[in-house]
């Protein structure tokens, strides 16, 4: 139970506005006296910025008003299809009815053309996001408001097709009728004797212009005539079947098409339901679209940055492998150049020497190897014994792996 | 029409007025309309967190739209100005507030202002606006003033919180602190009695007040007494004037307030609860009508892992549209489990007939019987398509219950919640217990030290007399080894020693939960929540205290508890201090208030109990809501001192 105290707060102003005006204060920029800040007022809100865009989606939206406007104000005229023939006063001619559904179409085109073009305009301008938000807001309320009025035009189109279809379909079933009546009779004419078929051509002819119950009746006054038939009962009964099998097959046949007529409505309608869904979901597959085209260019980024990482990481391992070896000979050639170099030259004569030997006799000698090596032990244990023994246990591992290889090879 | 319609409004729920004076206001106060062609208008609504929690559970953001509402932005938030459109305010009536809306009118925010107060606004206050729109040049564009008598919050058909937002002022412990001074102690009866006068305001009705004696619900009883008094005397501005022409069938039938003080039953806060709602509220972060799950994504690897477990959080909405919820949220449990079950089951049917659709859909043009079949299939395929909405919104809600559900069942595994509240309900109810307690507390498996708090305090609050020194040392010292904190049961030993002097404990009623039969329980291991361990417990009505206080007052049953109940009644001219009720006719509609918090277990009694009593209503309403861990913690607050 809300309270309405905007009086309240009215009165409230006038009491500040004269206590101001009793104490002389000039507040802000109302000014201290009453008149004086109605005018302020006035001044004050006409240059006050009225924005573009609501200005123009106001504008876009008493056009959407004036169509829902004239569509309700047509609504009767162009709705009732049957009416031109039972009412004497003006209605609407079909050639109107299309010119409205033509407006209306152009009509309904400009306001979402104009929508789009506020919304491309509400994205281009610079804006904080609040405002961006609100703007967004109000056009799909202008969309909105613009789908529903096309919705009453849509309805109303519907009805006036139907409309239109029933009127066809009753129209065509009287003179389908009525020529089946009149078809049956002339089958039985035509095999009347001559002089009757002046006679009865008059009748058809009245029949034609006459309407079904007239028909109905002249078919009583040619039974009387059956009298001077030179038909045998027979052949009557015959043809009675035949009709009677002809109208079946046309009922049956209209029924079909009749059943088949509902479903293509049914259609029709979930055509509309589906076109309606594949359009939303138009955006939709855009934006997944763009996603996955994305995702791909992500991926591709992602193997080209693994492979090179996978690049890298090699050279790195070579990179480091070397330094390691560089770094084991440094430390054993800082420790004693001498030495060192001597147990590398060692190794590399040791190897050199049991290769070829290992080539010459094919490994029947291991032993002078062994001896050579036990040689260079000797002498190098005097200059450094650790060193040495590493380098005489290098060269003497490296001869044995030689020669095991070169004996299996 | 008016008639009509305000005949309309007195039928329906709380929920629904309120909604409908939400939606006026947001309307410009003009009723709202349901217009298919109307012209579209666009506004902005400001609100402040207090506006907020009143429209949240009433309104979503779609509905918002649906009324124009282009932007809806805090009060005190950064603001941009947009020159072209009206604003909606929707705030509480204090300083800073309307400091912030001066400072707006100021800054020329927006093109018009409709100004509603959540309650009523003071003069002064509304000469503070006066004065800056005045500042500003702006008063032609203060459209609208109104006081909108809407402070309080609304959460289902028949329960309404106060507030939300200073709710630490209306709590528990708040009222009950020791060292509380009288002019503290006002204010916050000052805030209860104002939202409650909201609340009666928009129910459009005087009711007859019913209070225990010497508490804080006697001080509100007073003041609310006072209060509709003088607005009622003010015949020219009195706020109950409508509701005599339209109330209908209720004009005679005036609601009865029974206002109940937290203190005469402080063991049903604490209880372990076996009903969805409940649970729901209990274990997980249950809030205004929204739940707050943390789910851990993915699978929780090992240990070791590298990656920290990622959490995501998802809140879920538990509206009245939810028609699960609607139906289930008073149910026990497992049976909400199976339930869901059979949704899920039933979805999935309707799924795989649209399925089988497609693929005869697919199939026709091979097939030479087709035609004879398309009659039926485009009657399907119309149904199928139009059925479709409505299934993919099932689907969302199975989903969101299948979660809900999960989560509390995973907390009710780990802590054996079952147990507990077999364990409370027996301790309650005073039956034989099959454990000795001490092995419950010392059990390492079962519950968080906050449940065996919980346990224990209830135990203690409901014995006759209380356990011997020694025996309490003993409990103590498994409470401590079982790393609770002991400050709670201090103030509860307190309290008891203060209630024993007032009065004598109340009793719960008898009650019987047992387990179900050991073929129920095997039926539902099938499902998909596998309830292994959990017990499968019914439950059996049973009368809590509020319930029983309602019951005997309702039906003007005499009752040694509730027969020195003190009696107001706004509409007669003098004021009684007597207890003796006026009219002795049993009451139709009735509203529950719990002055220093409520819960949904309460809530669910009172529903249950209304239930089978034709033709009467019943509202809930509580200063704040709270589950047992925060209502833990005020008392441990208030064992401090």
């Amino acid at each position: 139970m809300a309270v309405d105290i905007t009086l309240l707060f009215r009165a409230s102003v006038k009491t500040v506005k004269t206590r101001n005006k009793a104490l002389g204060v000039a507040v802000g920029g109302g000014g201290g006296s009453g008149s004086d800040g109605a005018r302020d007022e006035l001044f004050r809100r006409s240059p006050r910025p009225k924005g573009d865009f609501s200005s123009r989606a106001r504008e876009v939206i008493s056009h959407i008003g004036k169509l829902r406007d004239f569509l309700l104000e047509h609504r009767k005229d162009y709705i009732n299809a049957y009416n031109h023939i039972m009412s004497d006063y003006m209605r609407m001619t079909d050639t109107e009815r299309d010119q409205i559904d033509q407006d209306a179409q152009i009509f309904m085109r400009t306001c979402s053309e104009a929508i789009q073009q506020l919304r491309t305009e509400a994205h281009k301008e610079v804006h904080s996001q609040q405002v961006k938000e609100h703007r967004s807001a109000v056009l799909d309320f202008i969309e909105d408001y613009l789908k529903r009025v096309c919705k009453i035009y849509s309805e109303q189109r519907a009805i006036r097709v139907k409309r239109v279809v029933d009127k066809k379909r009753l129209s065509r079933l009287e003179p389908d009728q009525s020529s089946k009546s009149t078809e049956s009779s002339s089958s039985e004419k035509a095999s009347q004797n001559s002089s009757e078929e002046s006679e009865e051509k008059s009748t058809t002819e009245e029949n034609r212009d006459k309407n079904l119950t007239e028909a109905q009746s002249n078919f009583g006054l040619w039974g009387d005539g059956r009298g001077e038939d030179e038909l045998s009962p027979e052949e009557i009964q015959v043809f009675e079947q035949e009709n009677q099998r002809l109208v079946g097959e046309m009922n049956s046949l209209f029924d079909e098409v009749r059943q088949i007529e509902g479903k293509v409505v049914e259609i029709s309608r979930l055509q509309e339901i589906f076109t309606e869904k594949v359009l939303q979901q138009e955006t939709e597959i855009d934006n997944i679209h763009q996603l996955v085209v994305g995702a791909t260019e992500n991926i591709k980024e992602g193997n080209e940055d693994i492979r090179e990482a996978i690049k890298n990481n090699a050279g790195f391992r070579v990179w480091i492998l070397f330094f390691l070896v560089m770094c084991s000979f440094s430390l054993l050639f800082l420790d004693c150049p001498l030495s060192a170099s001597g147990s590398v030259m060692i190794v590399t004569y040791c190897t050199w020497r049991r290769w070829e030997q290992m080539n010459t006799d094919s490994g029947t000698c291991p032993g002078n190897c062994i001896l050579f090596g036990g040689a260079a032990e000797s002498f190098l244990s005097r200059v450094r014994p650790s060193v040495t023994l590493f380098g005489v246990f290098l060269g003497k591992v490296t001869g044995l792996v030689c020669h095991f290889f070169l004996q299996k090879g | 029409m008016v008639r009509v319609k305000m005949a309309a409004a007195a039928a329906a729920s709380i929920r629904e007025r309120q909604t409908v004076a939400l939606k006026r206001m947001l309307n410009f106060n003009v009723p709202h309309v349901k217009n298919n062609t109307g012209e579209p208008v666009w506004k902005v609504l400001i609100f402040d967190r207090f506006g907020q929690d009143i429209i949240s559970p009433l309104l979503s953001v779609k509905e918002l739209r649906d009324m124009g509402i282009t932007l809806h932005l805090l009060l005190h938030s950064d603001r941009d100005p947009i020159p072209d459109v009206p604003a909606v305010y929707f705030v509480m009536p204090t300083e800073e507030n309307i400091d912030r809306m001066c400072q707006d009118l100021r800054n020329q925010l927006y093109e018009s202002y409709y100004l509603n107060f959540i309650s009523a606004i003071s003069r002064s206050k509304l000469e503070d606006i006066a004065n800056a729109a005045l500042a500003a040049s702006a008063v032609t564009q203060v459209a609208k003033v109104f006081d909108q008598y809407l402070n309080f919050i609304t959460l289902e058909d028949d329960m309404f919180v106060l507030c939300n937002q200073n709710k630490e002022l209306v709590s528990y412990r708040a009222i009950n602190r020791p060292d509380i001074t009288d002019t503290e102690m006002e204010t916050i009866m000052d805030t209860i009695v104002d939202s409650l006068f909201c609340f009666f305001v928009t129910l459009g009705a005087v009711p007859i007040i019913r209070c225990s004696r010497g508490t804080a619900a006697e001080m509100v009883a007073v003041k609310l007494d006072k209060k509709l008094r003088e607005n009622l005397r003010d015949a020219r501005n009195s706020l109950f004037t409508g509701d005599t022409l339209g109330a209908g069938q209720f004009s005679f039938q005036r609601p009865l307030l029974v206002l109940v003080d937290r203190n005469i039953d402080l063991a049903t806060p604490l209880h372990h609860t076996w009903t969805y709602q409940a649970l729901v509220h209990d274990v997980l972060d249950f809030h205004l009508n929204r739940v707050n799950l943390e789910e851990s994504s993915g699978v929780e690897n090992s240990p070791a892992g590298a990656r920290p477990k990622r959490k995501n959080k998802k809140s879920y909405d538990l509206t009245a549209v939810d028609k699960f919820w609607q139906k289930h949220k008073g149910s026990p449990f497992p049976e909400v489990a199976e339930s869901v079950q059979q949704e899920l089951e039933s979805y999935r049917a309707q799924e795989d007939e649209v399925k089988r659709l497609k693929s005869i859909m697919g199939l026709e043009g091979e097939d030479e019987g087709a035609i004879s079949m398309l009659s039926d299939n485009t009657a399907k395929l119309t149904s199928a398509v139009s059925s479709l909405p409505e299934l993919l919104e099932k689907k969302r809600l199975i989903d969101l219950h299948t979660n809900v559900a999960t989560a509390v069942l995973e907390h009710i595994k780990t802590r054996k919640l079952d147990v507990y509240f077999e364990y409370e309900e027996k301790i309650m109810s005073k039956t034989t217990l099959d454990k000795s307690l001490l092995d419950m507390i010392s059990d390492p498996y079962a519950g968080t030290p906050e449940d065996k708090m919980r346990l224990f305090l209830i135990y203690y609050i409901s014995a006759q007399q209380a356990p011997s020194e020694a025996d309490l040392e003993q409990y103590k010292k498994a409470l401590t080894e079982a790393g609770c904190n002991l400050t709670p049961l201090q103030y509860i030993k307190q309290w008891k020693a203060f209630a024993k002097m007032a009065s004598a404990p109340t009793s719960y009623g008898n009650t019987a939960t047992k387990p179900m039969g050991l073929l129920s329980r095997v039926m539902n291991t099938g499902s998909q929540f596998v309830m292994e361990g959990v017990k499968n417990l019914v439950l059996k009505q049973q009368n809590l205290p509020v319930t029983r206080i309602l019951d005997s007052l309702m039906e003007m049953k005499s009752n040694p508890e509730t027969d020195d109940y003190r009696y107001f009644d706004p509409k007669m001219l003098r004021g009684s201090d007597s207890s003796v009720p006026r009219n002795k006719n049993p009451f139709q509609e009735a509203i529950v208030f719990v002055v220093g918090g409520g819960n949904y277990i309460e809530y669910q009694n009172l529903i249950d109990y209304i239930k089978g009593k034709q033709g009467k209503h019943v509202l809930y309403g509580c200063s704040e809501l709270f589950n047992a861990s925060q209502f833990i913690k005020q008392l441990s607050l208030l064992g401090q001192k």
